[in-house]
Formats: C-alpha cells, sequence, structure tokens
C-alpha cells in the first residue's frame, strides 16, 4: 500500500453542489482547496443529473421586507425544518446572490427573460421556487472551481477525519481504484458529502442502487463527524418520498398533474386539472399518501397529467431533462408510455435514514475548523449552493489564523486505518460489503422501521452489535472498489447504532418515528436532539433550535 | 445489464470510465473496451449514454425498475 501526503488550507470532502461551491469561494478568499471526491465531480452528489428548482428569496418580487418573507416561510412549506431561524436567514439573504452568480456562470437561471415561480408551493401562498436550466450545473461548477485553481481528486474516499486537542488537522482517503492511502493535512476541512441511502432496504427488494439519490451517498460525513466528537442531530427521524414507480427518480414537483385513484377522483384538495405554476402539493404534505391508499385497499395511486395542454406537455418535458430525468423519459419513449395518454403509478418510497451534522449559520460544526454544508447541514441544491458558499468563505478566513497543522501528530490513527484496510483487502472468505449491507438493511428494516418499541430497539441494537463483531473480524474486500464499498458500510453501521440509541431516546411519536408504547407527541421536545461522543461514550441531549447553536 | 456498450461503435475513449459516479465500469483496462464489473451498482441517470461522443451506450433498464403505468 502507498502512502501519499496531500496539504491543503481548505479540504473539501465530496464534490457535489456544495463541496465544489465550497471549493471556489475558499480559492477566491486565497486558500488553497483541494476537492476529494469518490466518484467524478462531473457526475456526482444530488445534482448530478441536473436540477429545475431553485428556492430564493428575490427582494424585486418578494418584497423589501425579508423577515416578513421569512416569517411567512416557517409559516409554510418549510415550517417544520429542523434548523432554527438563523440558518434559515443566513440561506434566504443569501441565495439571490448565488442564483444571479449562477446565472452569469452559464446555468440559466431565468426562463425566457424572467424569474420563472413555479412547484413546491401552494395556491395563493408566496411562490419560492425558482425554475433553472440545471442540466450542465455540474460542469459549470466544475469549470469555476478549476478556474480558481481548485484542485480536484476524484476516485478518492475520504473516511476519518484527523483532529488534534484543538481542532480538525485533516483526514485519510483511500483511492477507490489503486492501492493508495493519502493522508490530507489540511487546516479546515469541508463536510459536503450529501445524503445516507443503504441504511434501509430499497423500493426493489434486493436491488439496492434503485435509489433516487444513488449508492455512493452512505453518511460518510456524519458518520466520520461522529466518531471525531461533532454533534449530530436527529439521527433516528427517517424520512420517506414520493414518485414514480419502480423507476425510482425525485421531481415529483416538476410533474404538471393530479394524484388521483384508481376512479380518477383527485387524493388532494390543492389541484382538480394540471396546472404548470403549482403542480400537486397533496405529495408534499403528506408523502405517505400513495402507500396509505395501498394499505387501505384504495390504491393504486396514479399521477394523471393526461388533461395537459400541449403547451404545459412541452414545458414540463423541457423541465424534466433539466431536473435529472432524462433516463426515465428515454425509458418512456422506449416502452411506448406518454405522459398525455398514460397516469403513471406513483409509490411512496422506503423509509431512509435522515439526520444531520449539526452547524451553525456560517457552516460551523461544534469542532473547530469543522465545516459542514449541503445535504448533511441543510439540503435541497440552494441551501447546498449557497451554504457551500458560506462555508468556502468561513473555511478559507478560518485557515489564514490557523496554525500549520501536522498529521504526524495523529500517525497512530493513520496506521489503525491502514491497518483496517489491509485486514479488509486481506481476507480471503467471509461476508462482502454486499452482504453485510443487506443484513443491516434487514435489520434496520425490522427494528428501526415504520413502528418502532422499546423492546425492537434493545433486540435491534443487539443484533447490530452482534453483526458489528462480525464485521470487525470477516469482512473482506477482493479489490479496492469493493473496498470502498466495506468503508461505506462501516459508517453505514455507526449510523444504524445511532438511530437506536437516539430512537431509544425519544419517548414519543413524531412524525416517521411511530412508538405504539409512546403514542402521543411531545411538545416539550420540540427541540433539536442531540448525539456526540463524549470521552468515547455516546451522550445525548435535547437543545432549543434557537439557541447554542 | 445496465450499460450496454456496442463494442462495433466503441471508439474506446474511456470517457464512461471516467465519469461513472459508482464506477460500474472498475477495472476496465485503457484503449479496451470497457467492461461493466459492476451492474446492479447502475444508478441509471444516463450520465454514460450523454458522455459516449459516438453514442455507442444503451441503458437496459432492469425488469424489476419498469415504470408501472395505467392499462
Amino acid at each position: 500500500m502507498q502512502e501519499q501526503l496531500v496539504e491543503t488550507d481548505v479540504l473539501c470532502v465530496g464534490g457535489g453542489i456544495a463541496g465544489l461551491m465550497a471549493a471556489i469561494r475558499a480559492r477566491e478568499m486565497g486558500a488553497t482547496v483541494v476537492v476529494a471526491e469518490k466518484g467524478n465531480v462531473k457526475y456526482s452528489g444530488c445534482g448530478r443529473a441536473g436540477n429545475d428548482h431553485f428556492e430564493t428569496y428575490i427582494p424585486d418580487v418578494h418584497g423589501k421586507d425579508k423577515g416578513a418573507f421569512i416569517e411567512e416561510l416557517l409559516r409554510t412549506a418549510k415550517g417544520e425544518i429542523l434548523l432554527g431561524r438563523d440558518i434559515f436567514r443566513a440561506q434566504f439573504l443569501k441565495s439571490f446572490d448565488i442564483v444571479k452568480l449562477w446565472d452569469s456562470w452559464g446555468i440559466p437561471m431565468k426562463y425566457k427573460g424572467k424569474w420563472e415561480f413555479a412547484g413546491h408551493s401552494f395556491p395563493g401562498r408566496t411562490m419560492t421556487h425558482i425554475k433553472y436550466e440545471g442540466r450542465m450545473q455540474k460542469r459549470v461548477l466544475e469549470k469555476q472551481a478549476l478556474d480558481r485553481g481548485a484542485q480536484i481528486m476524484n476516485r478518492v474516499m475520504v473516511f476519518e477525519l484527523l483532529r488534534n486537542s484543538k481542532g480538525v488537522i485533516g483526514a485519510i482517503g483511500t483511492h477507490t481504484r489503486e492501492d493508495t492511502v493519502i493522508a490530507f493535512q489540511a487546516k479546515a476541512v469541508i463536510l459536503g458529502t450529501g445524503k445516507c441511502s443503504r441504511l434501509y432496504p430499497p423500493l426493489t427488494p434486493g436491488w439496492m442502487f434503485n435509489d433516487p439519490h444513488g449508492g455512493v451517498q452512505s453518511g460518510d460525513g456524519r458518520a466520520m463527524a461522529y466518531r471525531a466528537g461533532a454533534e449530530l442531530q436527529n439521527v433516528e427521524m427517517p424520512q420517506r418520498h414520493i414518485g414514480p414507480k419502480y423507476f425510482t427518480k425525485f421531481g415529483q414537483a416538476t410533474w404538471i398533474g393530479v394524484l388521483k385513484d384508481p376512479q380518477g377522483k383527485p387524493l388532494g384538495t390543492f389541484v382538480n386539472k394540471p396546472n404548470r405554476k403549482y403542480g400537486d402539493m397533496i405529495m408534499e404534505v403528506n408523502k405517505l399518501v400513495a402507500e396509505q391508499y395501498t394499505r387501505a385497499g384504495k390504491g393504486p395511486v396514479y399521477m394523471d397529467c393526461t388533461d395537459i395542454t400541449e403547451e404545459d406537455y412541452q414545458y414540463m418535458v423541457h423541465w424534466m431533462e433539466h431536473e435529472g430525468n432524462i433516463s426515465l423519459l428515454d425509458h418512456m419513449k422506449d416502452e411506448g408510455i406518454d405522459f398525455r395518454k398514460h397516469p403513471i403509478e406513483f409509490a411512496t418510497y422506503p423509509l431512509r435514514a435522515g439526520g444531520l451534522i449539526v452547524a451553525n449559520e456560517k457552516a460551523e460544526t461544534s469542532i473547530k475548523g469543522l465545516y459542514a454544508a449541503g445535504d448533511e447541514a441543510y439540503g435541497d441544491i440552494s441551501a447546498a449552493a449557497t451554504f457551500g458558499w458560506i462555508s468556502g468563505e468561513n473555511a478559507a478566513a478560518y485557515s489564514e489564523k490557523a496554525k500549520a497543522p501536522d498529521v504526524e501528530e495523529e500517525r497512530a490513527k493513520i496506521n489503525k486505518n491502514k491497518q483496517l484496510i489491509d485486514r479488509l483487502r486481506g481476507r480471503q472468505h467471509g461476508p462482502d460489503w454486499e452482504e453485510t449491507n443487506i443484513a443491516l438493511q434487514q435489520i434496520m428494516h425490522d427494528y428501526a422501521g415504520s413502528v418502532r418499541n422499546q423492546a425492537l430497539l434493545n433486540q435491534g441494537l443487539n443484533n447490530l452489535l452482534r453483526l458489528k463483531e462480525k464485521v470487525d473480524t470477516q469482512m473482506m474486500a477482493r479489490n479496492q472498489h469493493e473496498l470502498w464499498r466495506c468503508l461505506e458500510v462501516l459508517n453505514l453501521l455507526d449510523l444504524g447504532q445511532l438511530v437506536f440509541l437516539m430512537g431509544s431516546d425519544r419517548k414519543e411519536t413524531r412524525g416517521l418515528h411511530v412508538r405504539p408504547d409512546y403514542p402521543f407527541t411531545n411538545p416539550m421536545l420540540d427541540q433539536a436532539h442531540i448525539i456526540k461522543l463524549k470521552a468515547g461514550k455516546p451522550a445525548i441531549q435535547w437543545r432549543s433550535y434557537e439557541g447554542g447553536r | 445489464m445496465p450499460p450496454v456498450i456496442d463494442h462495433e461503435k466503441c471508439t474506446r475513449c474511456g470517457k464512461c470510465v471516467d465519469i461513472c459516479t459508482e464506477d460500474v465500469f472498475f477495472g476496465s483496462e485503457e484503449g479496451e473496451v470497457p467492461t461493466v464489473t459492476y451492474p446492479k451498482e447502475c444508478i441509471h441517470f444516463s450520465g454514460c449514454v450523454y458522455e459516449c461522443p459516438v453514442g455507442a451506450i444503451t441503458l437496459r433498464v432492469p425488469l424489476p425498475m419498469m415504470l408501472v403505468h395505467k392499462p
């Protein structure tokens, strides 16, 4: 095994929207920047194939009263956001600057010369999302980062942070194609590693890459942040999405149609014929609606676009291409499926991991020099872009004053991780990453799934710890590709454990955390649920959203 | 399984190998037609299909992923 040392002021872990925006801004501020990306930044992250909607506050449109706008948003679609007002405000005050930047860089943010507001909004309420042509957004951001002199290292998975008593000093990564370990010596590290797929079973049994987020996002950032002592929040709170069955894809707000039952009756109350401005918000009010109808014997549920006008059809297809759904359109063409003729079945997608790294309005985590942006802290493309930028700016400013780090301080940890890789690569027999991942998904589904109670959570944690013991001594990787997947699964195992610990501690029913042993939502717990390692042991606390971050 | 490479058309440029996020082409040799080593890790967003300069790649959608529509 080779070991390579890479020195930089700012290390961006993950080259999605947040990571590239962070790199661009940190370079502008004069810091040296390295982006470490598991895949290739051209097509990585949730924005890999495009996006068509960007949440923003435009004073000329929404009025100059920022406070009123934010209050309106907190009351509507974003009312449940688990972040706190300061973060929310930081996003909205900066997002329009980002819109203008993107437009100037060649990501068309206007439609026919104007800001085009549509989707993700209730009829009559404030419109918050502009349509934009984001199909080539990753290419544009890659170019901007390279033009400013950021160094991009594709095919490198960062899997462990290095820190001393004062703060972060770097990270350890492995090349996904070559037998090389990389020690990153960095004054500041930005985690932009995205969402967490593959903790729960997929829609298609056994086919875990049929996931709208892709398979590569395995919660690496939050797992390594936790191991390094940073705070995580609400890890036990799962999420679900809704979309076309079985070709799982995002972009429900891009569909111009009405969600209907088999008899053609609309499920919801917001629209009864296709409306290009609003789509059908019933899916955002209740993403479980498709599953509930099916379980009640009233399904299946269809997204019915058959009443669409030809003009609106062209409009929808245009945005579908930008939203990253070109493969869905190609598949429909191959199969002779037409939005104008065929209602498409929609499904509630399975449970997936929630949670985030606690970061404040400057994207600072609870560890000095460690920042988090994008889905690890505050998701969706607009927040990823804005907080990517904010994190890059603050990380660069921090690195200017920070003492030169020395990763040799953490030589023992580097060596320990090299030994871990040697063990995984050295074994000739044993479970591979896929077998381990399936075993983990089975535990999560059965013991921390859609219904939980204390006995289930206790049993599940016990099962997971037994699985971990086996994995420690038996898991094997046949090559570097499988090694990368093994390291992802090790992160998922840690996050699964946190779901059990935090799920046990949350003694209430709230959202998708359903506990018949505590059937009511406890308003006293309208707070952030936080876990961190304290003297090597998990410590859980509740904290007001508005303070202390 | 996805993606499917037309050996006649493929110019062995390696663009698809370079850009695939999930690295389904892991182990492909430079100057050879790429090998689809990990087809089950394909996430079907057609990056390779549209990146290929000669249109040599098609995406075969797996049977369990077929889109469902009202008959």
